[in-house]
């Protein structure tokens, strides 16, 4: 019989939203400053 | 508007174009993880996280990597040139490894049992981030711009040299930290499926990590075609 797997999808969940997250967040900021810069 | 701010702004332009083709890539790798990539027997689910984690950690050992060795080339050329990307890649550098240091405890709470457990190759990652974070302040606190640069050459120079240190933990010391798969001396150690997607997410990350850089460069640029204006006028 084959083995279960493991219920661990919420882990794989949440590692998926950080993600975008942090990159998304820091490329909004880094188009806010261009933006802001020189005025 | 003078014509460096122009062309800063010109060079920011492109840099978020790529960045957003990327994150647009981003998504497909997603659907790729989710949908078509098989799951790992023992792990279950928590697996896949991996294919952020791993491209995650390259991009920011790569931009690491690359502040040395353009930090080392602006002590010897004093190109100020170098100096931007250095304090570009370093920046970026930072945000990936947030991901690497996020995703991999995420990865660690259903596989190892704990979020964090203080071996080499995390305690080795952990203090590079930290450092990378000094070099950051360190640019801020200095004014003159020949002195910063070469106050943070020097530091982005000692934080490279940890760079091979964090690879090669895994072979130098007892680790609970998984071998390399992909950057080994022997072939890649994955089924064909997942070599292949975590293949696609290297070059999506790689892609994303240009574009970072190229827009906080035209960031640079445009700040210092400011701050000339300024003290012209």
């Amino acid at each position: 019989m084959a083995a279960e797997l493991p219920q661990n999808g919420g882990y794989l969940i949440a590692a998926y939203i950080v993600t975008p997250v942090i990159l998304v967040g820091y490329l909004v900021s880094l188009w806010r400053r261009v933006k802001r810069a020189g005025h | 508007m003078t014509g460096a701010e122009a062309g800063g702004r010109a060079v920011a332009r492109r840099g978020l174009r790529i960045s957003l083709t990327a994150l647009v890539a981003l998504a497909g790798v997603y659907i790729l993880v989710l949908g078509y990539t098989p799951v790992e027997a023992k792990q279950g689910l928590a697996q896949k996280i991996f294919y952020l984690h791993v491209p995650a950690a390259w991009c920011a050992l790569l931009a690491f990597s690359l502040v040395g060795v353009a930090s080392l080339l602006y002590l010897w050329l004093h190109d100020a040139r170098l100096d931007r990307f250095a304090a570009a890649s370093a920046e970026v550098g930072v945000a990936f490894a947030a991901v690497m240091l996020t995703t991999g405890p995420i990865w660690a709470k259903p596989i190892w049992g704990t979020w964090w457990t203080w071996d080499a190759r995390l305690t080795l990652t952990l203090f590079l981030f930290f450092l990378f974070i000094g070099y950051l302040a360190l640019r801020a606190a200095v004014h003159d711009p020949g002195e910063r640069a070469r106050f943070s050459a020097v530091v982005g120079i000692l934080g490279m040299l940890l760079v091979p240190f964090i690879h090669l933990s895994v072979y130098l010391f007892r680790t609970l930290h998984p071998q390399p798969i992909v950057l080994k001396p022997s072939a890649p150690s994955l089924p064909p499926e997942m070599l292949r997607t975590l293949l696609i997410s290297f070059v999506v990350f790689t892609t994303l990590y240009v574009g970072l850089v190229s827009l906080r460069y035209g960031l640079s640029l445009v700040q210092e075609a400011a701050e000339e204006a300024r003290d012209g006028g």
